[in-house]
């Protein structure tokens, strides 16, 4: 759901991957020292088994450390990833379908002009600390938590449409009734906000220290959530410990409480090397397979007993992006853009060019392994339901992309390699892109000699992110850049990108009117399609969009790698799916008999 | 002496001021601020930001901004992380003790194993001895501390006898405190290691350099002649003399405790300062770097502090009582 410029972690890949391979192909020659050195590592001693399904843990990794427990001022994943299992929303997203499903809400009506929607609460739901669940805590969660004027959050952006808020009351202790200012069609979906206690944090909200409570030096007894675990322990830098929630309301099928684990356990290994390391050995049940440790891990599925789901195509695009923007800083007037290097970009056969030169399959090869998909939609395949593949595709075509920049009059005057336009300005630009996420470089310097390739001159160069940041948002001044937004299933929520009136409409942002027709139309079928509440007939708004991206290519996409992950064979009832990957249905799982 | 440590310690006081304004000023001249990464979610309106500059003050102007930090920190106050909502203090606290340990741990074990191997290299000079350690300081000068890390770790997993990164185990609440103890020591094992190594190397190869200099002079010869037992010659005459350049260096040492684990530590998972530090750094939460900054500074001081009174034990010709 959410939609974020994918900041990379730390990433020391390049090295360390050449160490694992130089280090795995001599494994029998390590074998046999470690062997004559020190004692084999005994074999964890089995317990005895319980005949039922509850009990045992899972232990995960993740990168870094959570900021916050407050779900309401969580900024990123590492904070998200750790709340998600503790808090719960009225609604959820099947993570087959997408389609979205009660969860603390059993039901819900709408009213026929779609404004008014009324929510039925399940019956009997209890916070992890004994206290009932009930309307109070659905009210207090948007009047008190989100509407507040002093607790800044982007769930109060999402819910507020045109400046105006939704009035949300409470009908009875299990009604709830939220009045929206105009038709919004992201609604039901929104509805996964997760609902926090009132009787927990209305004292904060009271002394105006929402803002600063249930930090990460919180007491874990403290954070009370519906979801189906519970944090009891965290060590910075370290771990965090999860128990059952004994109150959860959910049951499975045959009416057994969820959830059936006993613990959950996060281990924070900040190096992925070491984390493959740590799953091999037996710590970690669940390791994210890069696409480098593919070819590694595979053959070794049997012998170490785990197995390697393909989840399919990523959620986060990698694109390039030419700067189309026509201003001139407000100050000195000079133009944010030389007017030549404008007409180039602006010139849909320049970008038509560039979207044939890139050779996506060479990126699939070099930086994913060979496990990736070129991606042409605007809106991945990861999103499901609103994604099309009928949107043009560009093949790698040398040939069309130098006939393309020829007639258009892009030619090699000069006979000196690099093309010039016709009033004589070599095509030579720089192409920025932002340091330390390896994939990201490795793509934008694949790019880069495409383009070469096609007879241009490009200045490459890696930026740190918050210099990027102030190119693309505050200063304006730049040529192109190699970028990755993290998508989502609500195209709605991409709004800022795709809006001409966006601050983050990067290739031209804050438009006061569409510079474009394309842009218009847009607008246009983002209006239309946050207003209509029927999904089928969004999906025809959405497709008309991807198709406009596709031919009027303001962002040129690349590829999408392939998630992987890899789960130790110690579990039942795994359902990976794509939306939702290994641990969307956490509290269904339970561990084998012989593995406790 | 008194005297001279407490002026030593007010002379800091500007010393300290003018490494936390310059920090500041890069903190603040580097482009971009904290904010940046919300800037480019496309869920955050600009009011949102607006209200969130508002609160961590960061549309006030620079100098106020600073001299609003000095306030707070002379009531000890470090301020909040932008990052964690929640002050500086509580995030460093623990992160400070683990990366001290972890650097106390691969001081000692530096000193401990480079001094005596320089002091046998010199007296073994050209030795087969000496030749051994000095090819395999050659050899582990030159290889990078991370790539140690790496090797050691996957030789762990093969083996099994050391633990894969962290600090403690899985079970380390039920274990007594000697359990406890050894637990930590088994963990500390590999990045101390790592860290180590290169600087044994390094350290090793300056003490048999001192030594073989002092060996060298006359008044050892005369100590000699005067038929000093061996023993005394070497570890009362030569030693004394020849390990007063290591002080100094010691105090630099002592200084770089807090910073030069970060590499290590998030390879090992090591739960210190570094990774913590790095992103703060990299994502400009401003009071997060300039805390941390404080400290190494206050360290440096002391370290240097520290060296200069030990060289004046160790060395009865430095006095400081007039100066």
């Amino acid at each position: 759901m959410c939609v974020m410029i994918a900041r990379s972690q730390l990433n020391w890949s390049p090295l360390s991957r050449w160490i694992r391979n130089v280090l795995f192909r001599q494994r029998v020659f390590f074998s046999l020292i470690s062997f004559c050195l020190f004692l084999p590592s005994l074999l964890p001693s089995a317990e005895e088994t319980i005949p039922q399904k509850y009990g045992g843990q899972l232990v995960i990794s993740t990168v870094s450390d959570p900021k916050t427990f407050n779900d309401i001022m969580a900024k990123e994943t590492s904070s998200t990833i750790v709340t998600s299992h503790i808090f719960d929303g009225l609604t959820t997203t099947n993570a087959f379908t997408t389609k979205v499903e009660p969860h603390l809400a059993k039901s819900w009506q709408v009213s026929s002009d779609g404004l008014v929607w009324t929510f039925f609460l399940r019956e009997g739901v209890r916070w992890n600390d004994g206290a009932p669940f009930s309307a109070d805590d659905v009210v207090f969660t948007f009047n008190d938590l989100i509407y507040n004027p002093r607790i800044p959050s982007s769930a109060k952006d999402v819910f507020t449409i045109d400046g105006q808020p939704f009035k949300v009351e409470k009908v009875d202790d299990l009604t709830v009734r939220f009045t929206l200012p105009v038709k919004f069609a992201p609604f039901l979906r929104g509805m996964g906000q997760a609902i926090l206690p009132k009787h927990k944090l209305k004292k904060a909200v009271e002394d105006e220290a929402f803002n600063f409570t249930w930090g990460i030096d919180t007491d874990p007894q403290e954070i009370v959530g519906t979801g189906p675990y519970k944090l009891v322990r965290y060590d910075p830098g370290q771990r965090l410990i999860f128990e059952r929630n004994p109150y959860y309301w959910k049951l499975s099928p045959e009416g057994e409480q969820l959830p059936y684990l006993g613990r959950v356990v996060y281990l924070i290994v900040p190096s992925a090397d070491v984390q493959l390391l740590k799953f091999l050995e037996g710590t970690i049940d669940i390791y994210n397979v890069r696409g480098s440790d593919f070819p590694y891990l595979k053959p070794l599925e049997k012998e170490r007993n785990f197995t390697v789901y393909d989840l399919g195509p990523d959620m986060g695009s990698q694109f390039i992006f030419f700067n189309q923007n026509n201003g001139a800083h407000p100050e000195t007037g000079k133009a944010y853009l030389p007017a030549h290097k404008l007409a180039w970009f602006t010139d849909l056969n320049f970008r038509r060019a560039v979207a044939h030169a890139i050779d996506r399959k060479k990126i699939i090869e070099i930086v994913n392994n060979g496990l990736g998909y070129p991606q042409y939609s605007s809106i991945g395949p990861g999103a499901g339901f609103f994604h099309t593949e009928e949107v043009v595709q560009y093949d790698f075509d040398l040939k069309t992309a130098k006939k393309i920049l020829a007639d258009a009059g892009y030619q090699d005057r000069n006979q000196d390699g690099i093309l010039e336009d016709q009033e004589g300005h070599r095509l030579e630009f720089n192409l920025y892109t932002n340091a330390g996420n390896t994939e990201r470089l490795d793509i934008a310097a694949i790019i880069r000699q495409d383009l070469e390739n096609l007879g241009m001159k490009i200045n490459f160069q890696s930026l740190e992110f918050n210099t990027l940041v102030s190119k693309l948002t505050s200063t304006f001044e730049w040529d192109a850049v190699v970028l990755g937004l993290t998508g989502g299933i609500e195209p709605h929520f991409g709004q800022n990108v795709w809006h001409s009136s966006g601050g983050l409409h990067m290739w031209h942002p804050n438009q006061e009117t569409p510079a474009t027709d394309w842009e218009k139309r847009i607008d246009e079928l983002f209006s239309l399609g946050v207003q209509e509440l029927s999904e089928d007939k969004r999906k025809v708004f959405y497709d008309e969009f991807q198709m406009i991206v596709s031919q009027k290519l303001p962002l040129i996409y690349t590829v999408l790698s392939a998630q992987m992950t890899a789960v130790r064979n110690k579990f039942v009832n795994l359902k990976p799916t794509n939306y939702g990957g290994v641990l969307h249905n956490l509290e269904e799982i339970y561990m084998k008999k012989e593995a406790r | 002496m008194w005297g001279y440590i407490l002026k030593r310690f007010l002379v800091a006081i500007p010393i300290l001021l003018a490494i936390a304004f310059v920090t500041f000023l890069l903190m603040r001249f580097t482009p971009g601020n904290y904010l940046d990464t919300m800037r480019m979610d496309p869920q955050y309106s600009k009011a949102t930001i607006q209200h969130y500059e508002e609160l961590y003050q960061l549309d006030k102007p620079l100098l106020q901004q600073y001299l609003q930090w000095i306030k707070n920190i002379l009531r000890l106050e470090f301020g909040y992380s932008f990052y964690y909502n929640v002050p500086v203090v509580q995030i460093i606290g623990g992160r400070l003790w683990n990366t001290f340990v972890l650097s106390c741990a691969s001081f000692l074990f530096t000193w401990g194993v480079a001094l005596p191997l320089g002091i046998t290299a010199a007296l073994r000079r050209n030795q087969w001895l000496d030749r051994l350690i000095q090819f395999f300081s050659y050899v582990w000068l030159s290889v990078p501390s991370f790539f140690l890390a790496m090797i050691l770790l996957y030789a762990a997993s093969q083996t099994g006898f050391l633990p894969l990164g962290g600090m403690v185990s899985p079970n380390f609440e039920e274990m007594n405190f000697l359990e406890k103890a050894l637990d930590i020591l088994k963990h500390l094992a590999i990045p101390t290691i790592a860290l180590s190594v290169g600087s044994i190397a390094a350290l090793q190869r300056i003490m048999r350099g001192n030594m073989l200099e002092v060996l060298g002079q006359q008044y050892i010869l005369m100590a000699r002649a005067k038929g000093l037992p061996e023993n005394k010659v070497v570890y009362h005459h030569a030693l004394r003399n020849a390990i007063n350049p290591l002080i100094t260096l010691l105090g630099y040492e002592f200084s770089s405790l807090l910073s030069g684990a970060a590499l290590i530590e998030i390879i090992c998972g090591w739960p210190g300062l570094g990774a913590l530090m790095l992103t703060a750094v990299r994502s400009k939460d401003i009071y997060l770097v300039m805390a941390s900054m404080l400290m190494g500074s206050v360290l440096f001081i002391i370290g240097n502090l520290l060296a200069d009174i030990l060289l004046a034990k160790a060395d009865p010709r430095i006095r400081y009582e007039r100066g």
